[in-house]
């Protein structure tokens, strides 16, 4: 019992890491109607920035902030440069953009600092404390701490603020906002600089667990299109509890199924894929798209 | 009276498809103008043009001042409100979110509690519905909404696009009650589009037929009730 409560702990850890790139990947979807396959590239891209700031003496958790910050703008930026002047191509084009920004900002990072894997700091202890009985690590509990925190606050922007509702009117209805006299070209790039802000959080957290190089987020990318597809690819609730379950289950399975291991973690994030779209495809948040013909 | 929204020789369209071959209008401060004619005749093009919906050539001046290359969320905050078409209710939020985006360029003064009380007081079902989702509103409700909403934005100017479509008759009545009051209660001038011909001519003090992107006929709303040829031939009724 106690090392299946560990097991579901440490899934919880990883969940929010999840649940972080998911709301990324949520965030772009409501603003633009489509994935953003460069999120977790950008995340991966934000990371370095950070541990350049921490290899510069800068203390971590000023290097942190700092790093959200850099990643905001620069998602605002690229919304900017990028996005905005083929805002209204067809959603293939669209896809081809940032597939194509995946790549640039992949070799970008090869390109400035190596491919060669470097250990990331964790600003958490490496001990364990026992927790009503179960051993969990500083470490689960901290990711758990920093990513809680940060959708905590995603969550009071967007539904708490005048801010935020003007940002969920421009992303779902853009023409009767603009009516409102809401500026929406600019609410989807705040959304953009929110999202590379989010992922950014996914990208620190992760990489003390996995070494940081350029190709660090592509699998992590996955596991957090599962959780937006589990969650209902609109909710950024669902991103959140999707990230979550995927977290757990992942690390569930990983343990305890002897065919799974460590090597077919991926494999059940894929299936979980397969599974929601297959027998719930607007997932648990999702609302069914009711269209008139 | 001086006018508040003039329309000079006002073409637009579609890409290749022109829709206005030269409107001119005006609506004067504190008035309600009526915007009469058949479906396709260019009703909802003439507004759509005023808050930049649409290319458009000529003049449009509103309080002096040209909206030429202005974009739309510009000449909605110079005091402009647009109900369109279709109402544009925001139906993935909750009906205070509604409204609140109705009053979110003017902070959260006094005023504007005021404003929200008024806005409860004509629509009292909107504040039953207040953490409803905009989606489970019937069609009249959705309609009060819209009106609603752009009362909270205290425009100078009412853009109302068909309010009546597809409402049982006492609820387009009620509607139109209120849409009479906020005009002489708050000074706010409309400009009313609708197919309902001999409804908006009891409202507006003047009225415009349009006839495949011109202007037909133009007066005041009695004479053009007044008038038989007119009546028959444009309004049809």
């Amino acid at each position: 019992m106690q090392a299946l409560m560990q097991q579901v702990v440490s899934g919880i850890a990883s969940g929010g890491i999840f649940a972080s790139l998911a709301l990324a990947l949520v965030l772009i979807y409501n603003a633009m109607g489509l994935v953003n396959f460069a999120q977790g590239e950008l995340a991966m891209f934000a990371t370095f920035i950070a541990f350049s700031l921490v290899d510069h003496g800068l203390s971590y958790w000023i290097a942190f902030p700092l790093t959200l910050v850099i990643a905001f703008l620069g998602g605002i930026l690229i919304q900017r440069i990028v996005i905005r002047p083929v805002e209204r191509a067809p959603v293939l084009t669209l896809v081809i953009i940032t597939l194509g920004l995946a790549t640039l900002v992949n070799g970008a990072a090869g390109f400035l600092w190596g491919y060669i894997p470097r250990p990331f700091s964790s600003p958490f202890p490496v001990s364990t404390i026992n927790v009503g009985g179960v051993l969990t690590s500083l470490q689960d509990l901290g990711v758990i701490g920093v990513t809680g925190a940060v959708l905590v606050l995603i969550y009071i922007l967007l539904q708490r603020t005048t801010l935020g509702l003007t940002m969920r009117a421009a992303a779902h209805h853009p023409e009767a906002s603009r009516l409102l006299g809401v500026r929406v070209s600019w609410m989807l790039a705040l959304g953009w600089g929110l999202a590379s802000a989010v992922g950014a959080v996914s990208g620190i957290m992760v990489a003390p667990v996995l070494l940081l190089e350029p190709n660090m987020m592509q699998t992590i990318i996955i596991y957090a299109f599962a959780a937006a597809v589990l969650g209902g690819i609109e909710s950024p609730l669902g991103a959140v509890v999707g990230g979550l379950i995927v977290g757990v289950t992942v690390n569930l399975a990983g343990a305890y199924l002897p065919f799974v291991g460590g090597d077919l973690r991926l494999a059940v994030a894929l299936a979980i894929i397969i599974g929601v779209l297959v027998l719930k495809p607007n997932g648990i948040f999702g609302r069914p798209s009711v269209r008139r013909v | 009276m001086t006018n508040l929204l003039e329309l000079d020789g006002v073409h637009a369209g579609y890409g290749p498809t022109s829709v206005l071959h030269g409107i001119t209008l005006f609506v004067p401060d504190g008035a309600i103008v009526s915007l009469l004619g058949a479906n396709g005749a260019g009703k909802t093009t003439t507004l759509r043009a005023i808050t930049a919906g649409v290319h458009w050539s000529g003049d449009i001046r509103f309080s002096g001042r040209s909206l030429r290359r202005m974009s739309t969320e510009n000449i909605v905050r110079s005091g402009i409100a647009h109900v369109p078409e279709g109402r544009g209710i925001c139906t993935e939020l909750t009906v205070d979110e509604n409204l609140k985006l109705g009053a979110h360029l003017r902070g959260g003064g006094a005023e504007v509690r005021r404003d929200y009380d008024r806005v409860f007081e004509y629509f009292p079902v909107l504040r039953e519905r207040r953490k409803l989702s905009a989606s489970t509103l019937s069609g009249g409700e959705q309609q009060m909404l819209a009106v609603a909403r752009a009362l909270l934005m205290k425009p100078r100017l009412m853009l109302l696009d068909e309010p009546s479509l597809g409402l049982a008759p006492l609820i387009v009545r009620a509607i139109f009650d209120i849409i009479r009051t906020i005009n002489q209660d708050d000074r706010v001038a409309i400009l009313l589009v609708e197919q309902n011909a001999r409804l908006a001519l009891e409202m507006s003090s003047h009225a415009y037929v349009l006839e495949v992107g011109r202007v037909a006929v133009e007066g005041p709303s009695a004479d053009l009730k007044g008038n038989e040829s007119v009546r028959r031939s444009y309004l049809g009724y």
